[in-house]
């Protein structure tokens, strides 16, 4: 591939576009997939509500750390509705590209392999955002008597779970990036998911982890992932400060794990030995 | 009699194979089970942390808790070690590949899942075994001959049911096309077999005792165990539900087998 070819796309927004689209257009193939999803997402729903009434019935004061049972099913339901969209199996991705040797195609093309994947991701997440989180977020609202404040912290969110989403993906592109380095893309990718998921509080509301806890967890970009955003949407009082503070955060954690991530992708390349290519 | 020695045999044979294939890939195989255990001490690490904050769960304690998790995990282990192939079976049926299955004078279900020996399950086992006995310890339950007797009854029968409804997700694939991702939504199950059935309503026990059993993986067969007082008459019949269970998931598998005609190539 000659460099003015290189130039012309890394300039070329439409190359991006054309990606985000035919991704978008993937993800509304799968139609019966998402029917199912949405039955495996409904299960989880009904047994987390009875489990957490449950054991909120075990105490007596309605609120614990600062949170009421409405708060931790609304932060729940809205962190599986995150899961959802966000997710999308890049460390699999490439694992499988790097196994078969179809990842040599997508390294030929002129455009970064990571802007490649981060555009393909970016279209199959906007489309699951539509479809997922948003009707979820509007059950809750239903459900629970719009107790989502519907003002400045929507946008706060917004920006928020972007960024949210750039750490996940830098982080997704670092883990998938040790898959050049064994074939275990099945153990990888698991401790990755329990891993994020839990440290970022979508399993457990950080709010709950015990203070030695969750200072460890809060000098961790994880938290940045689900924690960040979801405090910011649902909470209309924090400070504009403090917010900034935390967007900042964020925004911190996107550039260091986005180099982090170049540094080792650049590291690794030349470990690349497809089927004795 | 000379039937079961035959497909024991067979099935010895088979299993080594693969176990001797994986063994190959070493690192593999640690990664694999690092990873089955972490998923494991941050599910612990997540009880830990609610029981910080809450004294019960529905009136369950924390250590009570902790032996339903021990036992499922235990009575997950067969499905996760021995049933491993279900999880490739609309993979192999919507390419072609299972007429390959078809052409061997033995039993097509049972040749299909002896293929596949899953080691990193043996991680999921080990963790299980740890935290029941420590579980046990702690809830102080009297370690008799009797009472060995019944986990082993009672962890036996936990066992088919989730072989049974992973059965029935891995067969969807016979008679519609591409249902790849059911049976991922249908492992997540496994999950929720943890928690005591009584968290639920009336409607909600019902679905999870007869339609989708989960709650005999773990809930009715420790009550043997942890509450012999409030043991309960599905408790008694859970090996003998558990059976039939398996069998018409068997019978739909090989229904489904009846079905299938190749691709067509």
């Amino acid at each position: 591939m000659n460099e003015q070819a290189k130039t012309f796309h890394a300039f070329n927004p439409k190359a991006y576009l054309t990606l985000m689209k035919s991704s978008v257009l993937e993800s509304m193939q799968y139609r019966m997939s998402v029917l199912v999803m949405l039955f495996g997402n409904m299960m989880y729903l009904i047994i987390i509500y009875n489990l957490w009434k449950a054991i909120y019935a075990s105490v007596d004061t309605p609120t614990v750390n600062g949170m009421t049972f409405a708060d931790t099913m609304i932060y729940l339901v809205l962190a599986s509705a995150q899961f959802s969209f966000m997710e999308a199996y890049l460390v699999w991705e490439m694992g499988r590209g790097i196994q078969n040797g179809d990842i040599v195609i997508q390294l030929i093309k002129p455009m970064s392999y990571e802007s490649f994947q981060l555009f393909l991701i970016a279209g199959g997440n906007l489309f699951n955002f539509v479809v997922t989180f948003i009707p979820t977020f509007f059950i809750v609202q239903i459900v629970t008597d719009w107790a989502i404040p519907m003002g400045i912290n929507l946008l706060y969110y917004l920006v928020a779970v972007i960024l949210g989403s750039l750490i996940n993906f830098a982080v997704d592109y670092f883990v998938g990036t040790i898959c050049l380095y064994t074939h275990s893309v099945w153990g990888i990718n698991i401790m990755k998911q329990i891993l994020v998921t839990f440290l970022s509080g979508a399993t457990v509301p950080l709010a709950f982890f015990p203070e030695t806890l969750h200072k460890i967890v809060m000098f961790l970009p994880f938290h940045a992932i689900y924690n960040t955003p979801l405090t910011l949407l649902i909470h209309n009082d924090i400070p504009t400060c403090e917010v900034g503070r935390m967007l900042l955060n964020q925004l911190i954690w996107v550039i260091v794990m986005i180099i982090i991530g170049k540094i080792f992708w650049k590291l690794s390349e030349r470990v690349i030995t497809v089927n004795g290519g | 009699m000379a039937k079961i020695t035959f497909y024991l045999k067979i099935y010895v044979k088979i299993l080594g194979q693969d176990i001797k294939s994986r063994m190959s890939y070493r690192s593999d195989f640690i990664i694999s089970m690092v990873g089955m255990i972490l998923t494991n001490v941050a599910e612990i690490m997540a009880f830990y942390i609610m029981f910080q904050n809450f004294n019960s769960v529905c009136g369950w304690s924390y250590y009570e808790m902790l032996f339903l998790y021990g036992f499922s995990l235990i009575a997950l282990t067969p499905m996760q070690c021995l049933f491993e192939n279900n999880w490739n079976l609309s993979m192999y049926v919507r390419r072609g590949d299972f007429i390959k299955y078809c052409f061997r004078p033995i039993n097509i279900f049972f040749y299909y899942i002896s293929e596949i020996f899953d080691i990193k399950g043996l991680g999921q086992l080990g963790m299980g075994i740890l935290t029941l006995i420590y579980s046990w310890n702690k809830l102080g339950i009297p370690l008799t001959f009797l009472s060995m007797i019944k986990l082993i009854v009672a962890l036996f029968a936990a066992s088919l049911f989730f072989i049974a409804i992973m059965n029935f997700a891995a067969a969807s694939c016979f008679y519609l096309i591409n249902t790849g991702f059911l049976i991922g939504t249908v492992n997540k199950f496994r999950d929720y077999a943890k928690y005591p059935v009584t968290i639920f309503n009336k409607g909600f026990r019902f679905l999870f005792t007869f339609i989708i059993p989960i709650a005999f993986i773990a809930y009715y067969p420790s009550l043997l165990l942890v509450r012999p007082a409030e043991v309960a008459v599905l408790t008694w019949i859970s090996p003998i539900y558990g059976i039939l269970f398996f069998y018409i998931s068997y019978r739909f598998w090989m229904h489904g087998v009846s079905k299938y005609s190749g691709t067509g190539s």
